[in-house]
């Protein structure tokens, strides 16, 4: 198992004993009538085989970005444990990767795992050259020879079907489309074992979607990484997943093989977002 | 000059910045944030460096300022008539006959001897603030050993241009952890700084930071593995005025024709000295 989620939670606010039991698809808010604290994500329990892919849906607000930014640690966690890779401390008992020291978490996010944001300014650094983003994450994995980092640039920009007289342009030039694939190349340059896709295609033109997400697959393919991806379009998570979760209110309520769940879903809200979407 | 305590500045001062050397030489290239008085000259003109001289510096010291290498530059007399007017020690232009020596921007051509203490004085301290302006980021950063932004300019540099473009203030790492700014000192002095006999103190006025080397400390360049460290080169030239070699130039231009003289003004007169006894 590469992922392995359990009972997290994330709330906003002072919190309460009761906020856990009082919020959730069941009780239909996300908003504790106690303490009045926001719980963003509500005792999850989520796992991800390797090369498994894992999609994510559920309306605005329901806590899908949370989700993966509290893997991806972007954010911290108000409770609960994420078990990764089989990472475990040296008398051989499972590390809690919301509880690894700084230096750790930078290793795990510099290296095991990638995240693309929708917007390649949070994925990108706009001050550094298209080979040099790609290039910060390869060094960042602990690369110091420079033929090796220049080869590993060129060769994802390659495999971005980019033309790589185009390595030393700045992100600025470049269009919306083609800093998504350079945010991807990026995130894989370091050969991660889980890459985390936050709504990765969203606002982009239709044809260039169906691009990017072919891309996407390919490499997924060839290189063998998980992938949990959270996208509110259905097309996206049809296309490119195995598995679905469904999120409403922070709580899951829906977990299943993608084709199960889009042609008989069974909980009341994924038939309502099946139906008024496809 | 008379002043009410010996060193100008007040006993609880230079205690505040003994403290903050003490923990400077401690944790070597970290830096040290202190409280940075007034001084009789405007904040950038070698405060950083004038406070730590002043607050180290005892009757039987004998006392060195150069600016550029030059012990007779105007900021060089006159933060040496200062220090001497309100302690009384002695001055020298000699290397090997100063105890303490205060410099900016370069290191004396003269090996340094472990009883000797080098004071730079530094006008921006922090190396990451080129490629991460957020300081708790940067401290963040720091602590990780994260410097693969640093890295990532020297990749820009290398793709671009064959190599880095940096030609003073280039990044070191000390004692294999913290990566630190040496102050505007040529490449060229950067090799003199590991293994050094001297104390290696840093000071940044305007800044308010403190850092520093202890003797015998491994620093290197940032380099990469498969890439040498160049420093400037001056093969084939020899000084004008004392036909030294082998050493730190300052190129004078006359016309269309260049001259090259001895960066360290006491080391060119010990050579004709030398050359004139012969």
């Amino acid at each position: 198992m590469l992922l392995d989620v359990c009972n997290v939670s994330k709330i906003y606010g002072p919190s309460c004993n009761r906020c856990l039991d009082l919020t959730g698809s069941e009780a239909n808010r996300a908003i504790c009538p106690v303490c009045n604290s926001i719980v963003a994500i509500n005792s999850i329990n989520l796992t991800a085989e390797h090369n498994e892919i894992l999609g994510i849906v559920g309306e605005s607000g329901s806590g899908k970005s949370t989700l993966l930014q509290l893997i991806y640690q972007d954010i911290s966690a108000s409770s609960g444990t994420i078990f990764f890779n089989g990472l475990q401390n040296d008398r051989g008992t499972p590390l809690n990767i919301l509880d690894l020291p700084p230096s750790m978490v930078s290793r795990l996010k510099n290296k095991e795992m990638s995240m693309i944001y929708q917007n390649p300014r949070l994925g990108l650094n706009f001050l550094f050259s298209a080979g040099g983003n790609i290039a910060e994450r390869i060094i960042g994995s602990g690369e110091r020879r420079y033929e090796e980092i220049r080869k590993g640039s060129l060769d994802y920009i390659d495999r971005i079907e980019m033309d790589s007289s185009r390595i030393d342009d700045y992100p600025e030039e470049f269009s919306g489309g083609q800093q998504q694939r350079i945010q991807i190349a990026k995130a894989l340059s370091s050969s991660p074992k889980l890459l985390l896709l936050d709504e990765p295609t969203t606002g982009l033109d239709v044809s260039v979607q169906a691009k990017i997400l072919d891309l996407i697959k390919e490499l997924q393919q060839e290189m063998g990484f998980s992938m949990i991806i959270v996208s509110h379009d259905l097309g996206v998570i049809n296309h490119l997943t195995d598995i679905t979760v469904v999120m409403k209110h922070g709580t899951l309520v829906e977990y299943g093989l993608t084709d199960q769940i889009l042609e008989d879903p069974q909980h009341p809200y994924t038939q309502l977002l099946v139906s008024s979407i496809l | 000059m008379n002043s009410s305590t010996f060193a100008f500045l007040d006993e609880d001062a230079k205690k505040e910045i003994r403290r903050s050397l003490l923990k400077a030489v401690a944790i070597p290239g970290y830096i040290v944030p202190f409280a940075s008085r007034e001084m009789p000259v405007a904040r950038g003109w070698g405060t950083g460096g004038l406070q730590i001289t002043l607050s180290i510096i005892v009757e039987s010291d004998t006392l060195k300022v150069i600016d550029q290498g030059c012990d007779g530059s105007v900021n060089a007399v006159n933060i040496r008539d200062f220090i001497t007017s309100v302690t009384g020690v002695e001055s020298s232009n000699e290397t090997s006959a100063a105890t303490l020596i205060q410099t900016r921007h370069r290191i004396p051509e003269e090996k340094l001897k472990d009883n000797q203490i080098l004071v730079y004085q530094v006008p921006y301290p922090e190396v990451l603030t080129t490629v991460e302006p957020d300081t708790a980021k940067q401290k963040q950063m720091h602590g990780d050993g994260d410097y693969s932004k640093l890295w990532v300019l020297l990749y820009e540099d290398t793709s671009q241009y064959g190599d880095s473009r940096i030609s003073n203030r280039y990044p070191v790492l000390v004692n294999k952890h913290y990566v630190m700014d040496p102050s505007p000192i040529p490449k060229y002095d950067i090799p003199v700084m590991n293994n050094n006999s001297a104390l290696q103190l840093f000071g940044a006025g305007r800044e308010k930071r403190i850092y520093a080397i202890p003797p015998y400390t491994d620093v290197r360049p940032l380099k990469f593995d498969d890439r040498e460290f160049k420093v400037e080169n001056f093969s084939g030239i020899a000084c004008e005025r004392c036909g030294a070699t082998d050493v730190f130039f300052d190129e004078v231009r006359r016309g269309n024709k260049s001259s090259f003289f001895c960066s360290d003004t006491a080391f060119c007169d010990a050579q004709l000295e030398k050359n004139n006894a012969a």
